[in-house]
């Protein structure tokens, strides 16, 4: 058991990190989503968000769990300050695309390194997480390759929003990267170079056509 | 986005509630890829659990019989 506590603070933080981003996630997918180019991709939009604002009351009560919390759990109401910056600024549908790509991209990296650990009281809990989230992550790839097809301004204007996105992202698997307390702990498995994994998705990504 | 227009085309989405069950038609997507197709029948035809959900591009689909138009001597 005391091998469980070293970690367990920053795992906390992980968690609420990851749902801080899907909890905004969630408030742009409606605000933006819904006036999406196509009929398709608003249903979606909205569909998605209703997804991720689920993950992030589920994460939200997990990070309280973890935090030893007990007695009736409150309602949600604002983020804890942990989001990506470059969400709150999304306010296009070319931004949307870019910033769930990233947000979507540098999670599913997480949580893979999490379920690689074999934790089995984790696993349990993020396993179906991940599941949901591949749809979210197809979408998001389908929408970049239409992106980049389309007229060079907005292939421009979208890998501007992926290049400071992803950097806010890459900073933050960084700073995981170098916390060993995570590993120690089993909360993510040592293996992961998870700044790694993200620039060699985005390498994949730039060839997407 | 205008040039995805004439990349757009139509899926028809077909499901299965439980196994054992046909596989009947429930209604169509416009994408603009394979994988968006299968993304937007996904979300959009959520209101089951499906055991089984196809999308097929219309332009595969091979008519053997097609039914002849109502008003077709009118020329509608």
């Amino acid at each position: 058991m005391a091998e469980m506590k070293t970690g367990l603070a920053q795992f906390t933080n992980v968690v609420e990190k990851i749902a801080d981003n899907k909890y905004l996630l969630g408030d742009r997918l409606v605000e933006i989503g819904v006036s999406g180019p196509r009929l398709e991709s608003t249903l979606s939009a909205i569909a998605m968000a209703q997804g991720e604002l689920g993950h992030a009351r589920l994460l939200y009560s997990w990070a309280l769990d973890l935090s030893g919390f007990s007695g009736k759990k409150p309602e949600i109401e604002s983020q804890t300050g942990k989001a990506f910056q470059f969400i709150e600024q999304v306010d296009d549908w070319v931004s949307l695309i870019a910033a769930l790509y990233t947000v979507n991209a540098s999670v599913d990296i997480v949580l893979n390194a999490v379920l690689k650990a074999e934790n089995t009281d984790i696993v349990s809990r993020i396993q179906k997480l991940i599941r949901e989230q591949k749809e979210h992550m197809m979408y998001t790839e389908g929408w970049i390759r239409q992106l980049r097809e389309d007229s060079k301004p907005v292939q421009q204007k979208l890998q501007q929003y992926l290049d400071a996105y992803t950097l806010e992202a890459a900073e933050w698997l960084e700073s995981l990267d170098a916390d060993k307390t995570l590993q120690e702990g089993g909360y993510l498995s040592n293996d992961s170079a998870l700044a790694e994994q993200l620039s060699q998705r985005l390498q994949k990504t730039a060839v997407l056509n | 986005m205008n040039n995805h227009e004439a990349s757009r085309v139509v899926y028809d989405v077909f499901t299965r509630i439980k196994r054992g069950d046909d596989l009947f038609h429930v209604g169509s997507v416009e994408a603009e890829s394979e994988q968006l197709a299968k993304v937007y029948a996904s979300f959009t035809y959520d209101e089951e659990k499906w055991v089984e959900m196809v999308v097929v591009n219309r332009d595969q689909i091979k008519w053997v019989r097609k039914p002849e138009g109502l008003f077709e001597k009118e020329g509608a």
